[in-house]
């Protein structure tokens, strides 16, 4: 698997039946002790679990794509694999252009350090050189809002400051792919609608952007086209309203 | 190997801020700060200095000297290791949601005890001047157990990184070896105090040499044999070989089991 390949013109996501398989994690020897047992015992006893069962599709350059499903159903580890994190057990995947990954805002904050030194090392986790954040460092502090707490301790901080920051590092990385991952839940209706205008000011730059959220409404604002995952399942994918209509179906389905 | 070279070039001033991180939230809060990279290895001499001078009488002239040249490389040896197996585990749930490049990691807890290692050369400089003791011109060639020394740590953290993941047992099984470890190092003693029948089993240890060369420049001013020097740098790049190539043929897993 390539993660940066060739990718025909204006492509930038490309899965082609991809597999993600896990084992799953209670089961597996923690420690010697049970690696020991385990191998006197002699019986298979971790089961594996696929969480996408080859799934295929495209995304292009400038398109802002929702994906939608229940918990669980595989939309995080879509997103995973687009950012690098998870590699895929079977399948091809090419991502083309710089990714940002929106999966936890704040992943990799130290508590013990300043909102402004957390910047620069997030920064740095997020691939900007270190000039790049100083240049970019007034932009993400009018955007975080964060007054004179910029120089204490992020343990300190609530729990929305810390949302702020995150989100104003993560954006400032300046990605040709956006991964959002239902972190608008966090924070106020002031700094979700910052938020919102800050999303749509990437896709008025053509940027692509994919969305995994619970709010639908978000998902109808923002989307214009929607993938239904379901039990590791690319069931539909079409248009946002389409998409939607037959997610209600599912839902009802199931509390049926 | 190439690919270590370009992903720690690479990724340089992540490893570098990660390093300076983790000295900071080391000292961070204490109210002697950075001096207890000083302190510590002037306590931890002054304690093994009673001990082994005062109590035992090992015949040993300035022993405090003949003892720190060799105990501050080896700190550096064993606080990298111990920091670097906990390294990817601790920043497990980062690596579940962020791209990083997984080597980052262990190098930084090296470089991080590097800094430290270089700031406990200031009390060992004070404490030759303090006994009067002479600057062997020998001083210059320490770059080359240094270089080994680095080589070889890297290599052992690369690897017990990789395997804590696994196997959450290896950072105990970790302090257990490099207890016994210390003792088979000639750091309190020197090799000539080994019985010569036990010596070649002595010699079996590839930390001897870099710790040798230590000793022989700072205390002996004496230069090591090219025969020693070599060992000491074959052995360095055959651990940082063999961790590393573990390290990466296993990293991609490593998220699926922090």
């Amino acid at each position: 698997m390539s993660r940066v390949g060739a990718i025909s013109g204006s492509q930038r996501i490309y899965f082609q039946q991809v597999v993600e398989r896990f084992r799953l994690i209670q089961e597996r020897p923690d420690t010697l002790r049970e690696a020991f047992a385990h191998l006197f015992r002699n019986r298979v006893s971790y089961h594996d679990f696929e969480a996408l069962k080859g799934i295929s599709f495209v995304i292009s350059e400038g398109e802002t794509v929702a994906i939608v499903g229940r918990n669980g159903s595989g939309k995080s580890t879509i997103l995973k694999i687009i950012a690098g994190v998870y590699r895929p057990t079977a399948g091809l995947v090419k991502v083309s252009g710089k990714v940002s990954a929106l999966i936890e805002l704040g992943a990799g904050f130290h508590p013990d350090l300043t909102g402004r030194e957390n910047i620069i090392l997030n920064g740095l986790l997020l691939g900007l050189s270190r000039q790049e954040i100083r240049s970019r460092e007034q932009k993400i502090l009018d955007f975080a809002e964060l007054g004179e707490f910029i120089d204490s301790p992020v343990k300190q901080y609530s729990s929305g400051m810390y949302a702020r920051l995150g989100f104003a590092v993560a954006t400032e990385v300046d990605p040709d792919v956006l991964l959002i991952d239902e972190i608008l839940a966090v924070g106020d209706a002031p700094f979700q609608e910052k938020c919102l205008a800050k999303i749509d000011e990437f896709r008025e730059r053509g940027k692509t952007i994919v969305f995994v959220s619970h709010d639908l409404d978000a998902v109808r604002r923002l989307c214009p086209r929607a993938l239904l995952i379901h039990e590791g399942v690319l069931r539909l994918d079409g248009s946002t309203d389409q998409v939607l209509a037959e997610y209600e179906g599912v839902l009802q389905q199931i509390s049926a | 190997m190439r690919q270590l070279v370009i992903e720690a070039w690479k990724n340089r001033e992540l490893i570098w801020a990660l390093a300076v991180k983790e000295l900071r939230v080391r000292y961070k809060r204490s109210a002697l700060g950075f001096l207890w990279a000083l302190l510590n290895p002037l306590l931890m001499m002054l304690i093994l200095t009673m001990v082994f001078s005062a109590v035992m009488r090992v015949p040993v002239h300035d022993y405090p000297i003949f003892l720190i040249s060799t105990l501050l490389p080896w700190t550096f040896f064993s606080q990298s290791l111990a920091y670097s197996a906990d390294s990817i585990v601790s920043n497990g749930e980062l690596l579940k949601k962020v791209y990083v490049s997984k080597s980052v990691f262990p190098i930084a807890a090296v470089v991080s005890n590097l800094i430290n290692f270089f700031l406990s050369m200031i009390p060992l400089v004070l404490l030759l001047v303090i006994f009067r003791f002479p600057f062997y011109w020998t001083w210059l060639y320490l770059l080359i157990p240094l270089i080994s020394l680095i080589l070889f740590t890297l290599g052992c953290s690369f690897f017990f990184s990789m395997v804590n993941v696994f196997f959450r047992d290896m950072s105990h099984i970790l302090q257990v070896v490099l207890q016994a470890w210390f003792y088979f190092c000639p750091i309190i003693y020197s090799l000539d105090f080994v019985p010569a029948r036990y010596r070649m089993l002595f010699r079996l240890n590839p930390l001897l040499y870099p710790l040798n060369g230590f000793r022989l420049a700072i205390y002996y001013g004496l230069l090591p044999t090219a025969q020693s020097m070599a060992v000491s740098l074959v052995c360095g790049i055959m651990a940082l070989v063999i961790g590393y190539g573990l390290f990466r043929r296993s990293q991609d897993m490593l998220v699926f089991y922090v």
